[in-house]
């Protein structure tokens, strides 16, 4: 199996994606360091003193270490959850519609916001939820006093979960669109000589034959659980609603851009990473074991 | 919000004097091999000092370049094809005095900027010259990344900026670390915040300024009831998104869109560090008074009196300049910005400043300001004299040529590089009282001291084109907005703003701690974020009042009082 003529321009062509990963992700690396040093820029990481595990100490005995990796895991794995069964439901309702210009201009319509970045997003829902805004002008209608979302903990996570999805789902959609379409049509008519409703044609023949794809995107996106999404949240969260919406990236910002504790930063920063790539490691042996899907 | 505090200021440190100009023709330029190297100066056992003095206003031989990390206004509009870093100014550095500015980056001003100038330090990869914040240049000091300027200053600074330092003691001691000079300080200009109120609404519902903080509940729920401010009117504006509640002893005190008035009203001084009965020192936001303030707050939000998005609105300008609201907290300079927009959208709004809330005992209550900007040297950068040579041509170095090149334009931070704020103490104070005498008739331009309050005399000279009888009258019917608009802004801010500020009879409250101590180097940012949450929560009525005593007691817990016993070492 293994033809080494064969193969050697596959890895002529991996090799600018290499080099890419050495000088951006590799080299960086050694940064790690300041997580284990009192980081001088002055004498630049190299030289800074060591100072073990005072760090990670630290860290552990803050309350905040923990509830950031709450938030973040619990924001993160809904937002998963939604991204994956909404544009899932998404796409297998309008797999239904048979008019062809009506799903071609919804599916656009639907993931244009993909590419709308959240500054701009983040300013359109803080109006659209503000205390004078529309939804509140709606919920006054239906006798519901007026209220602030933004600011509710409670509600919070909720909102970051749902813009998200909103967001997203067009675009999530379009990976489900094309597993459709290369179900076998024969398959349905089969199925309809059989007698089968539209029902059971699409919980027996539409459903399994999307179910590895679905799964796959389920275990690929583990790895991702503890991104619950820097640019989201820094533009739409405020102290009040730290205790359910600071989430680690947020967090190390505040401590390492704002507050220069360098050490302590890399310190959280490098737990994230460490429990990422556990995540991620056990996210691809599933989805070989589940989906046979390999990347190496 | 520092943006419009340079830009304004800006334009009152113009032209102070020129009587520095004395000097001879000695040659000050081409000499970098024997000025002093900075990078050196640390065995303690040479380094002889340079007695000579150097004429400040002298060309350098040969073009002599300088990097410098750029804070710009991204709206700011130059004059033609003119960038921040080829202006009308720069140019004239360069060919008056060989000095070249090139840009080593740009960002935008406020939190763009900070953040630029903190990867700066952190990556190490420093332009020759910057301004900082006082956390940052600590940090820099620590890092070993500053020059040492006291030999350049000592030869290079022109008497008058000597002067300037010289009248605002203790201001350089502050940048002094082992008796190396660090950095030039910038000289801050007092701030209290006054009250805001659109006056042509109180008129119309024949209520009086306000005194107390209850006159001002009443005020702002009859703004609201009355529908002052459109269909959603809101009582009283604050703190935006990313903002803070009340200045603290770290971030300079320009109280501007923020609740500090209320909390001095109450006797409580959140985010610095006072003396309590007994002379010890205490942290302001765990006091009764910070929670009873809170109490009051969270009241009346819940009123609706505050405005129901305080920390999630993303502009409270905006809700200034459309009319919204009535009600707004800021220092003497707030007129400067969106209250010109809101007159542009409503002639009438006729926005004025009273020295209130007033405390039980009658006294107007604020804390004092301390040190904001430090301009910094990188310690490789060979030519340091340079820094200081910027400085004094900045603010004393404006000639006849200089004022045929600008034609008169006053050349703001986004013009001159480094930009620095120096003057005397009562710049202000002058500048509002003659002014008062000159519009009355009891002065004249001749009697204003142009040498050493050059701005004052500028304004008087426009004086009487902005402002209508009668001359003591500040309302906005009473002023001439077309005539000479450059100036009515300047004109109206301080002479709305500044006179209500000057009058003012404020009792200072200054903070023990005005820099971090080495316990809050770590401890700081958990600290701050509990404060922050708790009030905030209360505020919003998320959280019960009660929660503010479990605040205090794990701020204690956590760091607090072992940061208060190094407070305490520092009285």
């Amino acid at each position: 199996m293994l033809n080494k003529g064969f193969n050697r321009h596959y890895y002529l062509m991996l090799l600018p994606g290499l080099i890419w990963l050495f000088f951006y992700n590799l080299l960086p690396m050694y940064g790690i360091l300041t997580a284990f040093k009192e980081f001088n820029p002055g004498l630049g990481i190299l030289k800074s003193p060591w100072v073990g595990l005072e760090n990670f100490q630290y860290m552990f005995e803050l309350d905040d270490s923990k509830l950031i990796f709450r938030n973040t895991i619990l924001i993160a794995f809904s937002k998963m959850v939604g991204n994956l069964l909404v544009p899932l439901a998404f796409a297998l309702m309008l797999n239904e519609v048979k008019h062809k210009l009506f799903t071609r201009t919804v599916q656009t319509a639907v993931y244009l916001p993909h590419f709308l970045s959240w500054v701009i997003v983040a300013g359109m829902m803080l109006d659209i939820f503000s205390y004078n805004g529309p939804v509140n002008s709606l919920l006054e209608v239906l006798g519901v006093q007026p209220m602030m979302f933004f600011t509710n903990e409670r509600l919070f996570p909720a909102l970051l979960v749902g813009s998200d999805v909103w967001k997203e789902f067009g675009f999530n959609a379009i990976i489900f669109f094309s597993a459709l379409t290369s179900i076998n049509p024969e398959m349905y008519e089969a199925a309809a000589i059989d007698g089968a409703s539209q029902w059971k044609r699409l919980t027996k023949i539409t459903i399994p034959s999307i179910l590895p794809v679905a799964v796959l995107l389920a275990t690929l996106s583990l790895g991702n659980i503890l991104n619950a999404g820097f640019d989201q949240i820094f533009n739409l969260y405020n102290p009040s609603v730290y205790s359910t919406g600071d989430i680690i990236d947020t967090w190390v910002y505040r401590a390492g851009l704002i507050d220069m504790q360098y050490g302590l930063a890399t310190a959280v920063g490098l737990l994230k990473s460490v429990v990422g790539f556990v995540l991620i490691t056990v996210s691809y042996s599933l989805a070989y074991r589940f989906a046979n899907y390999r990347i190496f | 919000m520092k943006k419009h505090l340079l830009l304004l200021l800006s334009v009152i440190l113009v032209a102070m004097s020129l009587s520095a100009c004395g000097g001879g023709n000695k040659n000050a330029g081409g000499n970098a091999s024997n000025s002093p190297d900075a990078s050196g100066g640390n065995s303690g056992t040479n380094t002889p000092v340079v007695e000579e003095v150097a004429d400040p206003f002298a060309k350098f031989d040969e073009p002599t370049e300088i990097s410098v990390g750029r804070g710009i206004d991204p709206n700011y509009k130059f004059d033609g094809t003119d960038t921040s870093e080829d202006n009308v100014y720069t140019r004239w550095l360069k060919d008056k005095y060989n000095i070249v500015v090139k840009h080593a980056w740009e960002a935008a001003n406020g939190t763009d900027y900070q953040q630029k100038v903190s990867l700066a330090i952190s990556s190490n990869d420093l332009p020759d010259a910057m301004i900082v914040n006082e956390t940052q240049l600590r940090q820099m000091v620590k890092a070993g990344q500053l020059a040492d300027l006291k030999e350049v200053y000592e030869k290079y600074a022109s008497p008058a900026l000597k002067a300037v330092y010289d009248s605002n003691p203790g201001l350089l001691d502050s940048v002094t670390f082992d008796g190396k000079l660090y950095a030039l300080p910038e000289t801050t200009l007092p701030s209290a915040p006054l009250t805001w109120i659109r006056k042509d609404w109180l008129d119309q519902l024949g209520l009086e300024p306000p005194k107390t903080l209850e006159d001002i509940e009443k005020i702002a729920q009859s703004f609201i009831d009355n529908k002052m401010g459109g269909e959603n009117s809101i009582g009283i504006v604050g703190t935006q998104q990313g903002g803070t509640l009340y200045s603290t002893f770290l971030n300079s005190t320009d109280h501007w869109y923020n609740f500090s008035s209320i909390f001095f009203a109450n006797g409580a001084y959140p985010g610095i560090w006072v003396k309590d009965a007994d002379g010890n020192a205490v942290y302001g936001s765990t006091t009764p008074e910070t929670k009873e303030t809170l109490a009051l707050m969270r009241d009346w939000y819940a009123k609706g009196i505050l405005d129901k998005e305080l920390g999630v609105r993303k502009s409270t300008g905006e809700v200034v300049a459309s009319g919204q609201t009535g009600i707004f907290f800021g220092p003497w300079w707030s007129a400067y910005n969106n209250i010109p927009d809101n007159i542009k959208n409503d002639p009438k709004a006729n926005w004025r400043a009273y020295a209130a809330p007033l405390d039980a005992s009658g006294k107007f209550n604020s804390n004092s300001a301390t040190g904001s900007s430090y301009l910094v040297v990188s310690k490789n950068y060979k030519h340091p004299e340079t820094v200081i040579k910027m400085t004094t041509l900045h603010q004393w170095g404006k000639d006849e040529e200089y004022q045929t090149l600008t034609a008169g334009k006053q050349m703001t931070s986004q013009e001159v590089p480094l930009f620095l704020i120096l003057g005397a103490g009562d710049q202000l104070e002058y500048a509002v009282n003659s002014l008062r005498d000159y519009l009355a008739g009891k002065m004249t331009l001749e009697d204003f001291d142009n040498n050493n309050y050059g701005w004052a005399y500028e304004m008087a000279n426009h004086a009487l084109n902005v402002k209508k009888d009668p001359m003591d009258n500040y309302d906005i019917e009473y002023w001439d907005q077309e005539t000479d608009a450059g100036f009515f802004t300047h004109l109206y801010a301080h002479l709305n703003g500044g006179s209500a500020f000057v009058d003012a009879d404020i009792n200072w409250v200054r903070s023990i701690a005005t820099a971090q101590t080495k316990t809050m180097e770590s401890r700081w940012t958990n600290l701050k974020k509990l404060e922050d949450e708790t009030f905030l929560k209360i505020i919003m009525g998320s959280t019960d009042l009660d929660s503010f005593d479990t605040f205090v007691e794990k701020w204690k817990d956590q760091g607090g009082d072992k940061i208060t016993e190094e407070v305490n070492e520092l009285k």
